[in-house]
């Protein structure tokens, strides 16, 4: 049976260190093919379509064992595409794929199956099943597998309580209550490119005091609708109103939604959270009372986030804290509405089950909160309404 | 055409569009290009033309209004110290445009020849040492890198409330923050991929062998038609001003 390897634990306790030991030792075989969290550590970056990328890859000498193709989406379909547009989720299905199309003997992943939506996941761990013999050796990292698994040899590791211990319950319990107004969609039309529409006339309302979970397939759209409502995109067609007031983010700026990006590093304003905090508070100001956001109070947040210092260099930060102190600015206070796009991912179970009860108290402060996520399990903790993305309609279900 | 041939001939085309030549040669290297691009690319000329006409016409209404609408002068007069007119200002700076134009619609030609090839395949085609083949991916990468980083920065601080997507004052007053945000951007996008993916993988000896597959031929089919013709023309180009006295 071929190795299977399952390195389990919390965060902070050495899993990806022991990864990267496992390749530089060519533990798993000379050669390991890697995909690493988000997109800079999933694809090359060295080819600006998604066929050169396969291309790179593919195996120029035949593979000891002839391999299936992992092949989920077509991607001769959209070759000439570049593969920074891809979803994150498409990402990693495309890194799979080119690794499957690879003379590589082994294959490391580091936490990037949580992207998947539940069919493509299955799909991934399906194929990397210690059955198919033809991949010689896995490494997977992943919060949502427990073991045991089947034909898997877990390791698990010890965490280290002090390293960026995280609770952000707290924080939000020292919230003040308020009522965030409701954010209707009427019309709204989107596409990329024309004639391919992400959104056709998409009409909905989203109360303020409610938590929804925006849910659909790898690729269909649940961050641009993000984009869509924090003004980094305008729609072709249709309106938002907020509070019953035309909203129009992307000509007058965002003024109502703290949102928490996939990648955290695709959020930061500055070197140091007090740069990205600074920056904020200029935008800002006049339309969110100044004691919100003074250095006390963030600090205190920042903390509760694991973070001990305003002068942290975030892209010092291991990834893990970034993420969390991502949520800094959501679980200030500081907006009515707050958008989470995959909080959970990396996260480990005392994390992910800490932040489910911090956004069910946000919810029942007033506040609204819009998340998306494919961990199942992290959403039924949290109260909340199923939105359904998919056939450019966004549907309550 | 390879490849090969069309870099070639498109290297020769803009070497005679920079190298000053009068109307005469102007009119008859505007002649070749345009044979050029009829022959090899047909309908996708056009696009080859209203690219060019895009870059050069805001850059040809600014030396207009410089030269024939301030200076009222040619820079050969200025020079030689002689009464000046609009006229010749106006001349040279057709002049000057032309010649642009040229050297944008030649470039533009060349890659829309073989639009059909990926960029790497594309490069993988030319006849080029690997190092050099390397060396041209690495930069499209680094392009598409930085692309990647101003798109990341630009949705953090329009998320942020910092900069808007239409034009806005507030976009003035901030938009120098979109520098500092890029460069963070594109130098944790690099260190990602430098620290991780490709020691563990190899990723650039897979570079290397995906360059090396393939046979790129140096001139063959067409390009022993064109690159003759265009040589021979170029002589043309360079004499045609230099006999037969002042057009």
């Amino acid at each position: 049976m071929a190795g299977r390897a399952l390195i389990s634990g919390p965060n902070f306790s050495g899993r990806s260190a022991a990864l990267m030991g496992l390749l530089r030792d060519g533990a798993l075989a000379p050669e390991s093919f890697y995909i690493g969290p988000y997109s800079e550590a999933a694809l090359s970056g060295l080819t600006s379509t998604i066929a050169d990328e396969i291309d790179i890859y593919r195996a120029t000498t035949a593979p000891r064992t002839p391999r299936p193709a992992f092949s989920p989406l077509d991607f001769s379909a959209v070759g000439r595409r570049e593969p920074q547009t891809l979803s994150g989720g498409e990402q990693v299905l495309l890194a799979l794929h080119c690794f499957s199309l690879s003379g590589y003997g082994a294959l490391a992943i580091d936490t990037a199956l949580e992207q998947l939506d539940r069919a493509n996941r299955a799909a991934a761990l399906d194929y990397l099943d210690p059955r198919n013999e033809t991949i010689e050796a896995v490494a997977l990292i992943d919060n949502r597998l427990v073991p045991p698994l089947a034909g898997w040899r877990a390791t698990e590791r010890a965490a280290d309580p002090a390293a960026f211990a995280c609770d952000p319950r707290r924080p939000v319990a020292a919230l003040s209550r308020r009522e965030a107004p409701a954010i209707e969609i009427r019309g709204l039309c989107f596409g990329y490119r024309r004639g391919t529409d992400i959104f056709r006339a998409v009409d909905l309302t989203l109360q303020g005091g409610t938590a929804y979970r925006l849910a659909g397939p790898n690729g269909a759209g649940k961050t641009t609708l993000l984009k869509l409502l924090v003004g980094v995109l305008a729609p072709g067609a249709g309106e938002i109103r907020l509070g019953g007031e035309r909203y129009r983010p992307w000509r007058s700026g965002n003024r109502a939604i703290a949102l928490a990006t996939q990648n955290p590093d695709h959020q930061w304003c500055g070197a140091t959270l007090r740069d990205d905090l600074d920056r904020r508070r200029a935008a800002f100001a006049g339309h969110v009372p100044a004691e919100a956001l003074s250095d006390a109070r963030i600090a205190t947040l920042a903390a509760a986030l694991g973070i001990a210092s305003l002068d942290a260099h975030l892209y010092e930060l291991p990834l893990a804290a970034r993420k969390r102190l991502s949520w800094y600015w959501p679980l200030s206070g500081a907006l009515p509405w707050v958008m989470l796009d995959e909080p959970s991912l990396g996260q480990d179970m005392a994390t992910r089950e800490r932040l489910a009860a911090a956004i069910g108290d946000l919810t029942a402060r007033g506040y609204g909160v819009l998340f998306v996520t494919h961990d199942d399990d992290f959403a039924d903790r949290i109260p909340h309404r199923a939105l359904a993305i998919g056939g450019m309609q966004v549907k309550a279900t | 055409m390879t490849p090969n041939g069309a870099f070639a001939v498109g290297f020769v085309l803009i070497a005679l569009a920079a190298s000053n030549p009068g109307p005469r040669g102007l009119a008859l290297l505007g002649a070749l290009v345009l044979a050029f691009a009829l022959i090899e690319l047909r309908g996708a000329t056009v696009i080859a033309l209203r690219r060019a006409a895009v870059v050069v016409l805001p850059l040809a209404v600014f030396m207009g209004l410089v030269w024939v609408g301030f200076v009222g002068k040619a820079p050969y007069q200025i020079a030689s110290a002689t009464a000046g007119t609009r006229d010749a200002a106006l001349a040279y700076v057709a002049t000057l445009s032309g010649r642009l134009f040229l050297i944008v619609v030649v470039a533009q030609l060349v890659v829309l020849r073989f639009r059909a090839l990926t960029p790497l395949q594309l490069i993988r085609a030319l006849a080029l040492p690997a190092s050099a083949k390397r060396v041209l991916v690495v930069t499209l990468s680094l392009i598409a890198t930085l692309r990647h980083a101003i798109d990341r920065a630009h949705t953090a601080l329009i998320a942020a409330g910092t900069l808007t997507r239409a034009a806005s004052l507030r976009n003035l007053l901030h938009g120098w923050r979109l520098m500092q945000a890029v460069w963070l951007s594109a130098i944790t996008i690099m260190l990602g991929r430098m620290r991780d993916k490709w020691p563990v993988e190899n990723t650039i000896a897979r570079l290397d062998r995906a360059l090396a597959s393939g046979e790129a031929r140096p001139f063959a089919g067409a390009d022993r038609i064109w690159l003759p013709v265009v040589l021979g023309a170029g002589l043309l180009i360079l004499l045609a001003d230099r006999v037969g006295g002042a057009p």
